[in-house]
């Protein structure tokens, strides 16, 4: 365990941003905190990078424990979603920052500012102020500023939020190969999914201060352990036990034993196969196209469902179809969705 | 277009659409503009043309060399300049630790330091001087208490007076600057290991450079403009706008009171000028910027609340004792309390107070209207008349109010025109008032249009509503909160302005500032604090009337419209 953080509770008045919550990030690895808003994972963030603090849990580095260290005594780099760039200093000043405060020589400073410019790609925009340049230049400006001390831990708060698209899916591998590169332990906060599943080597899924399911992206994609992560992470079918044993019960013999309304089916759209017959249960209803893939609507006994093929299928509305679902394709989910609404 | 549709109207055909939004648009921009060449460009082409008027009325140059060839005028200039300069370093120091304190330290009490800090604007200018008087002055509360006698007439009195005068604005501009910076950008220098030190000295200090400068030029032109403290407290001090006065007043001798007013003119626009420059390089808000919230940190929080504490209790003292003084029945001699200095002895007791409020109100709502029109007008006009139009509007805030009202007698005095029907009216005091405040007014007013997204005016163009209607029903409700906060400024500044007025107030006709002014002449000193807390007292109500209708403005907008 690199950096830990153990049992962190924070309350803002009645509401509880964070709720007991343990995670850990180890050497070189890139950790995505991925939630709706308001679930936490800002405050969780702010309080590793020593700008918030928590009523209870410990943060420590390497073993040794954070908690009474102000944030600018912890060697870490941040970059939030409004680039924070300082206004009144040059690009070149920027970057240099952090080692101008730890007292390095000017060359010393001038070089690394030079090779962090070039790794950014951007080794023009020197002298420029932080005004005179495009969102996507910022925020790599603000990455170049971060990494510059060799910080112990990468924290990035969103970082690609606020960018446009194709903008952000630059920058996005670019975060990803320097990680990789520098081998930076780094903690990244999202609310995209898609970011998630890109760039992390780990995801932590928050929902309500509580992490909800921890693990690989191809773990929480396929096996999702909650109605929440299944609904978050992607789009999926979730269909009622009862349903399911009417239906298809052939799918219940991967079913943990619990009463009907703890667990629910969730079945990824791609992975429900589809065969044109005319005596089939299954009715499209509505075909939208989406280039390298196609979205089917469909009712079905099991209810509505929604495909996604990359066949070429020629379906139109109104055809007849068959279902075919494999039983491993099928993941039983805890249902903490209804509880929590009610 | 119009040369078409006239002959077609005539003739009796069904007239092609007679365009009523260019006409409406016409008059929008027409009678505002009507108002400025009459009211404020054609006075001040008289104060000048007076200015180079010789005594045998032939125009030449020989007021400016006797002006200039006075020790007079000279030593005006110097303490004027002093004056404005030492006035300008303390205000924006006292101002620089007041608005680090709201925006930028975590203590309790800012409610309180912020309703303490705006106090002086809620009365004359003069006010400060009469505290001080009670204060510091021979018969002042420290002289009785410790014996430590000192001349509080002269160079410190009206110091301190002008200081805390311009305190509130130095506080408001360069607060305004200290907020414009993102929170997020004081966390990434903290991740990055900047000390506090090192934050105030490298994000602090340069984001708030040109709010100090801001400030800096604004509480000099408030300082070298004013007159009320510098007529109580400035004793043998002479500066130039105590000078224009006794040119005028004094000795009746116009134009030479030109001369001073456009010499006293050169600093202030040459100030105004570089303030308007400098506010172009404050830069705006971020977007999505994040509030800076200071946490707690002892070593900078108390000593900075101690400082804040003791400015706030420097500026409400000076107000307080005003307050005190005029409750007592026989300064320092029977400290008994008592309302008679509330019974006006000077003839007219208080109606110039009610004429007075009357006036404020006139100009309130009359100025609000036309500013309003002007800002309907310029959406609509085309672009060269727009522009020197805009750049008329915000000249006025150039002209020290003495050179404005000095321009006023030379011109209304005159019988050469039918404006001398208007010597001597309340109504030429509300206007006055209206273009000495016509510049805040103007911009405020635009600022509550810059926000105005076009896309509401042409969503409603679009479904049919001419100029007239997208402005009653599009525009004013949407700017209607600048439009409150103009009435009120408007009204405010009226109810305590004394510098433009006090040149066109006639026996018969007088307003409040001028009513202190003349009674602490007449060393009815008392009398004079009773009548400045009257004053007070109607122009806190208003702010409060203000507040309570933004606030209530506020939450209806926020819950959504009701259709």
């Amino acid at each position: 365990m690199y950096l830990t953080v153990e049992h962190a509770t924070k309350t803002f008045g009645p509401f509880v941003a964070l709720d007991d919550v343990s995670i850990a990030i180890e050497k070189g690895e890139f950790v995505c905190l991925l939630g709706p808003s308001g679930c936490g994972k800002t405050t969780l963030l702010r309080i590793i990078a020593g700008l918030a603090e928590t009523d209870s849990g410990v943060v420590t580095i390497e073993g040794e424990t954070l908690s009474n260290q102000p944030a600018r005594k912890r060697g870490f780099g941040i970059v939030f979603q409004s680039y924070s760039l300082f206004p009144n200093m040059t690009v070149a000043e920027n970057i240099g920052y952090g080692l101008r405060i730890r007292g390095a020589a000017n060359d010393q400073i001038a070089a690394r500012v030079r090779e962090l410019l070039e790794l950014v790609k951007l080794p023009q925009l020197a002298d420029k102020f932080p005004s005179q340049l495009s969102g996507g230049q910022q925020q790599r400006i603000a990455l170049a500023r971060a990494i510059a001390v060799d910080p112990r831990v990468l924290l990035l708060d969103e970082p690609l939020s606020a960018l446009d698209a194709k903008v952000r899916a630059d920058l996005r591998s670019e975060i990803r190969q320097l990680q990789r590169t520098l081998g930076i332990p780094t903690l990244m906060v999202t609310h995209d999914q898609e970011e998630a599943l890109a760039l992390a080597d780990k995801i932590i899924c928050m929902n309500h201060g509580t992490v909800v399911q921890a693990g690989t992206p191809e773990d929480l994609y396929h096996r999702p352990e909650t109605r929440f992560v299944a609904d978050f992470m992607g789009t999926s079918n979730l269909i009622e036990t009862d349903v399911i044993r009417r239906v298809q019960p052939d799918l219940l013999q991967t079913r943990p034993d619990a009463p009907d309304a703890d667990y629910i089916a969730c079945i990824r759209p791609e992975h429900i196969e589809l065969t044109p017959d005319a005596d089939g249960t299954a009715t499209v209803r509505e075909i939208s196209f989406l280039g390298n893939l196609k979205r089917i609507e469909l009712d079905s006994p099991l209810g509505p469902l929604l495909v996604e093929t990359h066949g070429a299928g020629g379906f139109s509305p109104g055809d007849k179809l068959a279902l075919g679902i494999a039983p491993e394709h099928c993941v039983w989910v805890r249902d903490d969705v209804i509880g929590a609404a009610a | 277009m119009t040369d078409k549709t006239l002959p077609r109207g005539t003739s009796g055909a069904p007239p092609a659409r007679f365009d009523g939004d260019k006409a409406l648009a016409l008059v929008c921009v027409g009678v505002p503009l009507i108002g400025l060449v009459l009211f404020f460009l054609y006075p001040m082409a008289i104060v000048f043309l007076r200015s180079i008027t010789t005594v045998d009325g032939e125009y030449g140059l020989s007021n400016y060399a006797e002006v200039l060839g006075s020790s007079g005028f000279w030593r005006a200039t110097r303490h004027s300049m002093i004056m404005g300069g030492a006035t300008t370093l303390l205000s924006v120091v006292l101002g620089f630790i007041i608005a680090h304190g709201l925006y930028r330290c975590a203590f309790r009490g800012k409610r309180l330091i912020r309703a303490v800090i705006v106090l002086p604007l809620l009365a004359p200018s003069l006010v400060q001087a009469l505290g001080l008087i009670f204060l510091l002055g021979r018969n002042g509360v420290v002289n009785q208490l410790f014996g430590v006698e000192m001349e509080i007439y002269g160079f410190w009195g009206l110091l301190i007076a002008n200081t805390l005068y311009a305190l509130p604005q130095a506080v408001m501009i360069i607060g305004a600057a200290l907020v414009l910076l993102d929170a997020r950008t004081y966390e990434a220098a903290e991740v990055m290991g900047a000390s506090p030190m090192r934050q105030f000295r490298d994000l602090t200090l340069p984001a708030a450079r040109f709010g100090i400068l801001n400030a800096a030029f604004v509480v000099f032109i408030i300082t070298i403009t004013d007159f009320g403290n510098a007529a109580v407290i400035g004793g043998d001090y002479s500066v130039l706008a105590t000078e224009i006065y006794s040119q005028v007043i004094g000795q009746r001798n116009f134009n030479m009171g030109a001369v001073v007013g456009i010499m006293l003119l050169l600093p202030t626009v040459a100030a105004y000028y570089i303030e308007r420059r400098a506010m172009r390089l404050q830069g705006r808000h971020p977007v999505n910027a994040q509030r800076f919230v200071p946490r707690f940190t002892p070593a900078r929080d108390l000593p900075m609340a101690g400082l804040n504490l003791l400015i706030c209790l420097a500026v409400l003292s000076v107000i307080a004792i005003v307050f005190y003084a005029s409750f007592v029945r026989l300064w320092p001699y029977n400290m008994s309390l008592t309302l008679k200095h509330y019974d006006i002895t000077l003839a007219g007791g208080y109606s110039s107070l009610w004429i007075t409020i009357w006036i404020s109100l006139a100009a309130a709502a009359g100025g609000t209207f036309l500013v309003f029109l002007l800002a309907v007008g310029l959406r609509r006009a085309p672009a060269m008349l727009a522009q020197p139009l805009q750049v008329l509007a915000a000249m006025p805030a150039a002209v020290p109010g003495m050179v404005l009202g000095l321009a006023y007698i030379l011109t209304f005095n005159s019988t050469a025109t039918p404006l001398y029907l208007l010597y001597g009216t309340a109504a030429l005091i509300g206007i006055v008032n209206f273009y000495h405040y016509h510049t805040q007014a103007f911009l405020t007013v635009m600022t509550g249009f810059r926000q105005l997204p076009s896309a509401l005016e042409e969503a409603a163009g679009s479904l049919g509503a001419g100029l007239g209607r997208v402005a009653v029903n599009i525009i004013a409700p949407f700017v209607a909160p600048m439009l409150i906060s103009v009435f009120f400024f408007l009204f405010m500044r009226s109810m305590v302005t004394l510098s433009a007025v006090v040149f066109l107030t006639t026996p018969d006709l007088s307003v409040a500032a001028v009513t202190i002014m003349r009674l602490d002449d007449a060393g009815l000193t008392s009398q004079a604090a009773a009548f400045s807390c009257c004053v007070m007292a109607v122009v806190a109500a208003a702010l409060l009337g203000m507040k309570a209708i933004l606030a209530y403005l506020g939450r209806n907008a926020g819950t959504g419209s009701d259709g």
